[in-house]
């Protein structure tokens, strides 16, 4: 999927979230609209995630991707394991909007947690949320659009990597 | 603009300097509703068979080098079968990589290759066998991990793109089974179930049988889909019951274990197996038995 061409023709389905898009499930769904979807949320995610892999790291090959309305967060269900350290990474090529990436446990508390996230005048917007469970089990990944300067979705990449 | 090494310095700078662990303290717990809309990606909910090594290799010490298997596809046109064949094939390449073998990955790529081709989707996939092979010559292991999940991925999408989206349950399904054979042989051969913590994920076994029911019937009541469900199910049940138990007695969690690895060891067995078509609807794993201690 990393060698995929930066822009790709796909059919758009309409998820459960309101003004989500969920382009993994797009050619199981009835085919809603045809339009371009930019790769560069995707590019921007695994370029942060980048500076993890070096540090010994595992990238998950496969992105979340989807767009966010305003105060709406979308959530991820994953499976984490007790003494691994994960980096959950989201980003979106929307300049000046800020991305919140909160790991809940399974009963949906939050998790404590590490935050990054990049300067206001850098490429796009990227925040990085790490943890190191203590339990093995299921988890939720919630990403959330804090300000956006534009009115519409921000469209978002997740990636997650471990050691 | 910046580089990906650059940004890279500079992001592990940053966490570096304002990394402090910390809980935003406006964060509010989800909602019952959100939990029940959180979305499930078979490639990223499910974790790898890599991941779960992982783990284990912090939680004991396994000898990766005992755990490797030969891997041989089956001979079948049954496209639920190739599919689960992927899957364990796949997790396999992976006890390779943990072991170093890097014969056996090269196999392991080969046989991914041949299954590909049955399945219809390996047109997208010559480069990734090629990738897979190169890797192994220069005993590139992280490479090949990473390549590994890469050509699982890749055959998932081709068979989404072909409409087969259902296929791609089962190959999830049949990595995490063979991720959990091995994962329960490397617990069981610790005197002291190291490592047992690992395995406890209860509510993903639960789901992927959700996920098996949800196939259309031509699928679900095939008779290795139906074992595979069946596996699963005993799994999540045991695991379970130890939940309810937090002082189980470690000869019970060594039962425990012991059954589920011989479930599973039963279920990929006849995934492999060439002649599985003919196992019956009614099959239920073998019972329990000592698997080897490595």
């Amino acid at each position: 999927m990393r060698k995929e061409k930066l822009i790709v023709l796909i059919m758009i389905p309409i998820l459960s979230f309101p003004g989500m898009l969920q382009a993994k499930d797009a050619l199981s769904s009835p085919l809603k609209v045809v339009e371009p979807i930019s790769m560069e949320p995707r590019r921007l995610a695994l370029e942060t995630a980048g500076a993890f892999e070096n540090d010994g790291f595992r990238i998950r090959d496969w992105e979340w991707r989807g767009a966010l309305s305003k105060g709406i967060p979308a959530f991820l269900q994953v499976t984490l394991f007790a003494g691994e350290n994960y980096w959950f990474v989201a980003a979106s090529p929307t300049t000046g909007a800020l991305l919140r990436v909160t790991v809940y446990d399974a009963s949906g508390k939050p998790v404590k947690s590490e935050f990054w996230h990049n300067a206001a005048n850098s490429e796009g917007t990227r925040s990085a949320t790490g943890v190191a469970p203590t339990q093995s089990g299921k988890y939720f990944i919630g990403v959330e659009g804090m300000k956006s300067p534009n009115e519409g979705p921000l469209d978002f990449s997740l990636v997650y990597c471990y050691k | 603009m910046l580089t990906g090494r650059h940004f890279g310095v500079l992001a592990l700078m940053a966490i570096g300097c304002h990394g402090a662990e910390s809980m935003d303290p406006s964060t509010a717990p989800m909602t019952e509703p959100q939990k029940q809309s959180a979305v499930f990606l078979d490639a990223l909910s499910v974790p790898s068979p890599g991941e779960v090594f992982t783990a284990l290799n912090k939680a004991c010490r396994p000898n990766w080098a005992t755990l490797v298997t030969p891997a041989t596809a089956p001979v079948t046109t049954e496209r639920s079968q190739l599919a689960l064949a992927v899957g364990v094939l796949t997790a396999n390449g992976y006890v390779a990589v943990e072991a170093q073998d890097g014969q056996q990955v090269k196999n392991v790529g080969r046989e991914l290759m041949a299954l590909s081709k049955s399945l219809g989707v390996s047109q997208s996939l010559i480069g990734r066998g090629n990738s897979l092979m190169e890797f192994a010559e220069n005993n590139d292991w992280d490479s090949l991990a990473d390549e590994l999940e890469a050509t699982e991925n890749e055959i998932k999408n081709t068979m989404v793109e072909q409409k087969d989206r259902d296929l791609v349950t089962l190959t999830s399904a049949a990595a995490w089974l063979r991720g959990l054979e091995v994962s329960t042989d490397v617990i069981l051969a610790s005197d002291s179930l190291q490592g047992a913590g690992v395995l406890y994920q209860p509510e993903l076994a639960r789901r992927i049988v959700s996920q098996i029911d949800a196939l259309p019937d031509r699928i679900k009541r095939g008779a290795l889909v139906t074992a595979v469900k069946q596996s699963l199910e005993t799994t999540a049940s045991l695991l379970e019951n130890q939940d309810s138990k937090p002082d189980t007695k470690s000869d019970i969690l060594r039962k425990n274990y012991t059954k589920i690895h011989a479930d599973c060891s039963a279920v990929v067995k006849t995934i492999l197996s060439s002649s599985s078509a003919a196992l019956p609807a009614s099959h239920s794993p073998a019972p329990s038995s000592n698997p080897s201690k490595s």
